[in-house]
């Protein structure tokens, strides 16, 4: 048999637990059909599947543990379930997992605002967490170049807490902040507002957003220059 | 030179380290400035963090983890422990990880570099490559031989330090095996022959595999290159669903003390032991018992190299 054949087919047994066509594609005779086909039905392949789906729930729960405890248990186990039987899963690097997961889950609770709220917190939270590890202050110089744009932060997000807190609250998140994260005053929404799209310097000073704000909003990662 | 100085790569020997642990951002850093630990151990990828650009994925190390890990060690020589290349890969590599660790090596040097010998990538209906989301053990093959040991002959020069792949724990009785190869042990044997890389021991590994698949772990060590032996792992491991684990979730079974005890005489070429943990039981079992099976550690390590 193939390397490549018998790394393919096992690879798919574990991954695609629940399909049973893990040999398409793949060209076995008789005998190695069934060397596979024996296989899932011995112990020890039932004992790694069991570490897999086990593992691959593992890192789900960890990347979104603050919405999951929001769920009702069966909800939850539900989803998980969801998550690892379309494949995923399986991703070694934490934030790679994390953001993914979050935002399935994102979408599935878009009818439901209190836990859809705290499912946006807890992956602009990542997202900006993880921006920490490498963000370095942009040259604001950048901005005097005649052809600048700017666009919102790849590790900035804006989190409106209006079905949490009665009050509401309204959260920037970003990587260069000290913790993280700030209120941000009405100068600083209506630029992050403005900048749906990436936008040409020159076009957001004129709409009346200050240079000041520009900055500093670049300077801590909630906006970044648009090459 | 010590008698069992070894000339991997390059003429440069290995001298012996001693005993070893691996680097844990959550542990205190005076466990790794104490007399316990010889050399750091470190998975270069928990200092990393991974981000997709266009079609392909850059491994990044993040600066502020590597200095925080650099002033920890403090000076102690570093070993590199990798788990993402995905060396058995029939359908390719990993080589955003040897980007990386091209990288890592200019910041901080290592001594040598092992990997697991397994695969756990395979391509997509599309051909992206897939998680599979565990390790798995490769078949006996010569094709499977040719493969890694090629590799692992342009890692080693690549690096130009000794290259080691590590034997693996697995739950599988009955993988595909050419009659040249004869199983994974045979696999060790032919994988040194042809690449000149080296053998990382895992006896924790052995130890699992020699429960689960019935057979007796010295009647194996008698069977591999133990010349090649540049680096021994011990660890602990747990029962569940009828099988012995390689959980790395505790202190080391007795049984497994009893195999280094018995492997280290046999393998003249070992630079050394490490005690290996996952981090989050490193925290659980706290520093002064992992202390302590450092303690265990050295006091074999010196019936065989002496008292420092």
């Amino acid at each position: 048999m193939a390397l490549i054949d018998f790394q393919t087919a096992l690879g798919r047994m574990l991954r695609e637990q629940n399909r049973d066509d893990y040999l398409r594609g793949i060209s076995l005779d008789e005998d190695e059909s069934r060397y596979f086909e024996n296989l899932r039905d011995t112990a020890e392949f039932r004992f790694y599947a069991s570490v897999q789906r086990s593992w691959c729930i593992a890192r789900a729960t960890k990347a979104a543990h603050l919405t999951l405890s929001l769920l009702p248990p069966e909800e939850r186990e539900r989803l998980l379930d969801q998550w690892v039987d379309s494949g995923s899963g399986a991703q070694s690097f934490f934030f790679v997992e994390a953001d993914s997961f979050l935002d399935f889950i994102g979408n599935y609770l878009a009818d439901r605002p209190r836990e859809f709220e705290v499912c946006q917190f807890e992956r602009a939270t990542l997202r900006a967490g993880n921006g920490a590890n490498v963000f370095v202050p942009p040259d604001l110089e950048g901005l005097q170049r005649p052809d600048c744009y700017l666009r919102r932060g790849s590790y900035a997000a804006v989190v409106r807490l209006e079905e949490l807190f009665s009050a509401g609250l309204i959260v920037m998140f970003s990587p260069g902040l000290p913790q993280l994260w700030h209120e941000p005053p009405t100068e600083e929404l209506d630029l992050w507002e403005a900048l749906e799209s990436p936008t040409p310097v020159s076009t957001l000073l004129n709409r009346g957003h200050s240079l000041e704000t520009l900055e500093r909003l670049l300077a801590h990662g909630a906006l970044e220059y648009a090459e | 030179m010590p008698d069992n100085a070894v000339l991997p790569v390059n003429g440069k020997p290995i001298q012996p380290l001693g005993v070893g642990f691996p680097y844990f951002a959550a542990l205190p850093a005076d466990l790794y400035r104490s007399d316990l630990v010889a050399f750091a151990e470190i998975t270069p990828e928990t200092l990393c963090r991974q981000r997709a650009t266009g079609t392909t994925t850059q491994i990044e190390i993040i600066p502020d983890r590597l200095a925080t890990a650099k002033d920890t060690c403090a000076g102690l020589p570093v070993v590199i422990h990798g788990v993402e290349l995905s060396i058995g890969s029939a359908h390719g590599l990993n080589d955003g990880y040897l980007r990386m660790l091209d990288s890592f090596q200019k910041e901080w040097p290592f001594v040598w570099h092992s990997e697991h010998l397994g695969f756990q990538t395979i391509a997509g209906d599309d051909d992206s490559t897939l998680e599979i989301g565990v390790p798995l053990p490769m078949p006996a093959t010569l094709e499977a031989v040719e493969l890694v040991a090629t590799r692992s002959t342009t890692i080693q020069q690549r690096y130009s330090v000794p290259f080691l792949l590590e034997n693996p724990a697995h739950y599988f009785s009955a993988l595909p095996t050419d009659p040249e190869i004869g199983n994974e042990y045979g696999f060790l044997g032919a994988f040194t022959q042809k690449s000149g890389c080296y053998l990382l021991l895992d006896l924790h590994n052995l130890y699992c595999n020699a429960i689960n698949h019935h057979f007796d772990a010295r009647e194996v060590i008698a069977t591999l290159p133990l010349e090649r032996v540049i680096e021994i792992h011990v660890a602990g491991g747990s029962w569940r669903d009828g099988f012995w684990m390689d959980a790395h979730d505790g202190r080391v079974p007795e049984p497994v003390w009893e195999l280094l005890d018995y492997v280290l005489p046999l393998a003249p070429n070992v630079a050394g032991v490490v005690f290996e943990l996952l981090e989050d039981y490193a925290v659980r079992l706290g520093a002064p018992a992992i202390r302590d099976e450092l303690k265990r550690a050295w006091h074999i390590w010196n019936l065989r190299h002496g008292a420092n």
